[in-house]
C-alpha cells in the first residue's frame, strides 16, 4: 500500500519540479517521470489484465508527445540533400 | 519476511542495476535516437551536465527504453503474472515503433525485467514492491538533478567503453 503513495509523492514532486524549471527541454525529463509515476499508479489503482494495454498506451502516448515536443522545439524533422 | 519500504528499497536498486546495464549495452549514450534527443543532450551539456549524459536522458524520454520496460514489467507482472509481462514486451515493441525508434533496448528490458520480478515474487517480494522501485529508480536519473545524473551515466559510459573499444565516448 506504501507504493501507490511513494508514486503519488514523486509524481506531485516531478510536476513541482516542472513549474520551478524555465528552459523548455530541461522541463521533458522530470515530464517523463511523471508519466513513469502516473503509469504506476494506473496499474497499482486498477489491478486487471486489461490495466496492462491501459498503462502502455498511457505511458507511449506520453512518451509520444515528449518526443514530439521535443523535436519541433529542435526545429522538427532534418531532411536530407 | 521483510517490510515492505526495505522491499521497494531492494528494488529500486534491482530495477536500476537491470535498466542501466541494458541501456548501457544497447549505446543509449551514444547519440540522440531521433532530433529531440540530441537537442535535450545539447541543453544538458549547456547547463553543465555531460554530453553523453544528456543522451541518455534524452532517449529516455522520447522511446520507451529498458526503464520503461522494466515498469510496463512490473506492471504486466502485478496484473497478470509472467503473460502479464510478456504482453508488456510485446506493447513495449509496439510502443518503440510508434516513437520510430528501431533499437530493442525497451523490449530487452522488458523481457528480462519480467523474469527478475516473476522470480523475486517467488521469494516473498510483490510485483508492486517493483513498480515503485522503477519509479525511485527513474527519479534519480531524470527527476532530481540533471547536471549529476549526465555525469554519473557519462562516467558509466566510459567503463563500458573501456570493456568495447570500438565505441568511444
Amino acid at each position: 500500500m506504501i507504493a501507490i503513495y511513494i508514486c503519488a509523492g514523486i509524481a506531485v514532486y516531478a510536476a513541482i519540479r516542472i513549474i520551478a524549471e524555465h528552459n523548455t527541454m530541461r522541463k521533458l525529463p522530470f515530464l517523463n517521470v511523471v508519466s513513469f509515476a502516473v503509469t504506476g499508479i494506473i496499474a497499482l489503482l486498477m489491478p486487471h489484465p486489461i490495466t496492462i494495454a491501459a498503462a502502455a498506451a498511457y505511458f507511449v502516448g506520453s512518451t509520444l508527445e515528449s518526443n514530439a515536443i521535443a523535436s519541433t522545439w529542435s526545429g522538427g524533422i532534418k531532411k536530407d540533400g | 519476511m521483510l517490510d515492505e519500504p526495505l522491499r521497494i528499497l531492494i528494488a529500486a536498486i534491482i530495477c536500476w542495476l537491470n535498466f542501466m546495464t541494458i541501456d548501457l549495452i544497447f549505446r543509449l549514450p551514444h547519440s540522440g535516437g531521433v532530433s529531440g534527443a540530441t537537442a535535450i543532450a545539447q541543453e544538458v551539456e549547456k547547463g553543465g551536465g555531460k554530453l553523453n549524459g544528456g543522451f541518455m536522458m534524452g532517449n529516455i524520454v522520447s522511446s520507451p527504453d529498458a526503464s520503461a520496460g522494466t515498469l510496463l514489467a512490473s506492471c504486466g507482472v502485478y496484473c497478470a503474472g509472467l503473460p502479464g509481462g510478456l504482453f508488456a514486451a510485446l506493447l513495449v515493441y509496439i510502443g518503440n515503433r510508434i516513437c520510430y525508434d528501431p533499437g530493442y533496448a525497451g523490449t530487452t528490458g522488458c523481457i528480462t525485467a519480467t523474469f527478475i520480478v516473476y522470480g523475486a515474487t517467488q521469494i516473498g517480494f510483490v510485483a508492486s514492491d517493483f513498480i515503485a522501485g522503477m519509479v525511485i529508480a527513474i527519479l534519480t536519473i531524470q527527476g532530481i538533478s540533471y547536471v549529476h545524473a549526465s555525469r554519473l551515466v557519462a562516467r558509466l559510459w566510459k567503463v563500458r567503453c573501456r570493456f568495447i573499444p570500438e565505441d568511444k565516448p
